[in-house]
């Protein structure tokens, strides 16, 4: 992708019938009401206030839209409005290429299209050249240096080929894009905000690295990942409880309930998790411990509980129907399944008619 | 199912779910941190950039009802990417049984007919090569009746301790609508393999036996070693040697939270090994005894796999190296402390009989080997000794008069007792050494 000339940006056209769409309905700045044209789902979604759109839109052209679709889920939307912004050349900065990208990227990978994922990445530049910097664009970026790849973009480069079946190159990517990550946090050592950024995405390297392996049951690797995460959290109860199941998962019993005692006793203090949420955390764990004890009985009651302060708690719903089948109580395991369907329909419905309004 | 032409088709069939323990579902989402998303990853680097990114971010994010997909896409937590989030699955397949295992099933007996069966006498039984095992009967209270489209069901469980084919036995006996009384019997079949192999080596230095024992997992399923027990046999105590490098103590910082290192043994071919030191345990009396047995003991070994399911197995007798146990024992006990070149010295020796029976009388001499070299400590004067008998576990202290004819460490050896009657010649234990002194 050269981000100097705009006309290499026309991609073959992923929803033709979008481009005929009026193209005087696209206008930067305002109120999106022209975001309906790209809609390709029937509901629509309530407009955000104009001083609100502006503001992400600062950054890159009609990013707060992007963003807006993308915590709906709008995948085919936001692939529409790629589409249209590229081949109005509405894109003039090399950065909003990059971030344009990323998002048909993701949102190709949600659809579950990643060999068109795939094709996209591989039109890029090497990452760490010099087109992605802004200091090679000093009339457009005065003052500002560094690399202009979105973080995402890296990790969907990793990802995309694991959703091909090809785990070992994903593996191998981010294995290596951990090693980057580490570099960037010793470079930026004495800015403090943007060493903490770093240090996060290095705990979700490790996060995304550890579900990987976990996944494929390789659990001396896992461990060795929990570590050291838990060697940069030790406090966080929601992290220190996954060190539980992953012990209780290749069967170091003893090992687990440790580790679920240590919960317990922790404070919620660092506050990323509410207190009814920590609680749940807490109950669903001893319910755990019941289950391997094989007193479903009692693991039944704590799940109970869990539901009572949350009924949002999918977890503990799933795994108390669970708990009714193996003791034979298969009836009712369906029954408190389906009643909790009900719920959600009930829920989702109500979500949906407002948003008409 | 019909298995005659007088019975029609059937109204009840069984199903069967195998009910091993469930496992955790791994799902790593496709989640984002907006940080990552809506800017470059070093935008953030000039602090006017990264406050102005967290203010229009903040003023981005809605209201948000409890379903909305923001929390979906949105990273929550920072572990989210793992995608571990305590949802458990049932088994999604029957997989493999091994010996050891607890064979348990989700038994359900349903009607699918259009009328009523009552009187329902159910039983379930495993069947192998050896035998037949009952694990339900419902003769003494049959189920008064199972409606139309209605479900009886049961869990049987079952501990696996014979190998190859078994077959799960269930027959349900009922009147059908029309009074008949029916019989359907139900085969459901499977393979139980053995789980691990155990290898031992059994090596003797000294007076210590070292057992080196190799377990290999030929299961499908990596195993977590929750117990591996070596059970000497009495006459034997064991003492399980580690290596100390691999033990990791608890990082004292995080409290312990870190587990040590688990053994788990890999699927399809894994090992591990284990070390024990094997001594000779004192008997009631005090004294060693000379064993013609060669049992050393044998393994307990339970493992684990998901969620704790467990496994039992034990090994055979194990069988060490047939211990060569002197039955007489001669040994310097004494030397002067300096000794001189050539110069006579007296050693006291002592000589047990370490069985159960008489020896003797003895005859200590030098050796006659083939080597004509000198020795470097010969008998001075009489060159023979004559010893008395010797009772069962007696023991006789005597003096022998010695010469050293070569300078600095000596071993003293080549000395032998003979059994005059048996004929039998006995070495002396070449252990003590000397220092010869010049004159």
């Amino acid at each position: 992708m050269d981000p100097t000339s705009p006309e290499s940006e026309t991609r073959p056209e992923i929803n033709p019938s979008s481009a005929a769409t009026n193209p005087a309905a696209v206008q930067p700045i305002k109120a999106t009401p022209e975001a309906t044209a790209f809609e390709s789902t029937p509901s629509s979604f309530a407009d955000p206030p104009p001083e609100r759109s502006n503001s992400l839109d600062e950054l890159t052209h009609d990013l707060s839209s992007l963003h807006d679709l993308s915590t709906r889920g709008q995948w085919e939307a936001i692939l529409d409005k790629i589409s249209q912004s590229r081949a109005l050349f509405l894109l003039t900065k090399p950065h909003e290429h990059l971030t344009y990208l990323t998002y048909q990227v993701i949102a190709l990978t949600k659809l579950r299209r990643s060999d068109e994922a795939s094709h996209e990445l591989n039109s890029l530049h090497d990452f760490d050249g010099e087109h992605y910097r802004y200091e090679s664009f000093p009339e457009i970026y005065p003052d500002r240096k560094g690399s202009m790849v979105p973080f995402s973009l890296r990790w969907m480069y990793a990802l995309v080929p694991t959703r091909l079946g090809n785990r070992q190159e994903g593996l191998d990517r981010l294995y290596t894009l951990l090693d980057f990550v580490r570099e960037r946090i010793k470079e930026k050592e004495g800015n403090d905000d943007s060493v903490e950024l770093w240090k996060k995405r290095e705990i979700f390297v490790m996060s995304c690295l550890l579900g990987f392996h976990l996944g494929h049951k390789e659990f001396g690797v896992s461990l060795e990942l929990i570590k050291e995460l838990i060697k940069r959290d030790p406090l966080d109860p929601v992290l220190v409880s996954k060190l539980g199941s992953v012990q209780m998962q290749f069967g170091d019993i003893e090992g687990a309930k440790a580790t679920f005692d240590r919960v317990e006793k922790m404070s919620n203090h660092n506050g990323l998790v509410s207190e009814t949420q920590f609680k749940n955390l807490v109950g669903r764990n001893k319910a755990l411990v019941h289950v391997v004890a094989k007193d479903y009985a009692a693991a039944v009651r704590e799940y109970e509980e869990c539901i009572e302060r949350d009924n949002s708690d999918v977890v503990a719903v799933n795994n108390k129907a669970l708990c009714l089948m193996y003791s034979r109580d298969l009836s009712d395991a369906i029954k408190s399944m389906k009643s909790v369907l009900r719920e959600i329909t009930l829920m989702l419905s109500r979500l949906t008619t407002r948003r008409f309004v | 199912m019909s298995t005659g032409a007088t019975q029609g088709p059937h109204s009840l069939a069984f199903r069967v779910m195998r009910l091993c323990k469930p496992s955790f579902h791994v799902d790593p989402p496709l989640r984002i941190d907006p940080f990552d998303l809506l800017a470059g990853e070093d935008f953030s680097d000039d602090p006017t950039s990264a406050s102005l990114l967290r203010r229009h971010l903040s003023s981005a994010e809605g209201v948000d009802s409890d379903l909305s997909y923001r929390n979906r896409f949105l990273i929550n937590h920072p572990t989210d990417p793992i995608g571990l989030s305590g949802l458990l699955l049932l088994p999604q397949s029957f997989g493999a049984i091994y010996l050891g295992e607890t064979f348990c099933s989700y038994i359900s007996v349903n009607n699918s007919s259009t009328s009523e069966v009552r009187d329902v006498t159910i039983k379930a039984e495993i069947q192998t090569e050896r035998q037949r095992i009952l694990l339900l009967d419902t003769s003494k209270s049959p189920v008064e009746s199972i409606r139309t489209g209605g479900r009886y069901d049961f869990i049987v469980e079952h501990d696996v301790k014979e190998l190859g084919a078994h077959t799960l036995v269930c027959s349900a006996l009922y009147n059908d609508a029309d009074g008949e009384r029916k019989y359907l019997p139900q085969f459901f079949k499977f393979v139980v393999a053995n789980p691990l192999s155990v290898r031992t080596k059994v090596r003797v230095v000294k007076e210590t036996t070292f057992l080196e024992a190799c377990i290999e997992n030929h299961t499908k399923a990596n195993l977590f070693m929750d117990q591996v027990d070596f059970e000497p046999a009495k006459q034997w105590t064991a003492l399980r040697l580690h290596d100390p490098s691999s033990q990791h103590p608890p990082s004292s910082d995080l409290g312990g939270i870190i587990p040590n290192p688990p053994v788990i043994i890999r699927s399809g071919g894994g090992i591990h090994n284990y070390l024990y030191k094997l001594v000779p345990s004192a008997d009631v009396s005090g004294q060693t005894k000379f064993q013609g047995s060669s049992i050393l003991g044998k393994f307990q070994i339970t493992w684990r796999t998901n969620l704790g399911e467990p496994g039992r197995l034990q090994t055979q007798q194990i069988l060490g190296a047939p211990v060569s146990r002197k039955e007489i024992n001669m040994r310097v006990v004494e030397v002067p402390t300096t000794i001189h070149l050539n110069r006579p010295f007296s050693a006291s020796l002592n000589l047990t009989n370490q069985t159960d029976r008489q020896l003797g009388p003895f005859e200590v001499s030098l050796s006659q080997d083939e080597s004509q070299m000198e020795k470097p400590v010969a008998i001075n004067g009489l060159q023979k000794l004559m010893l008395p008998r010797l009772e069962a576990f007696g023991s006789s202290d005597f003096q022998l008069n010695l010469i050293a004819s070569k300078l600095g460490v000596q071993k003293i050896g080549g000395i032998t007792a003979l059994d005059t009657r048996e004929k039998k010649t006995y070495e002396l234990v070449p252990e003590m050494e000397i220092f010869v002194e010049s004159d």
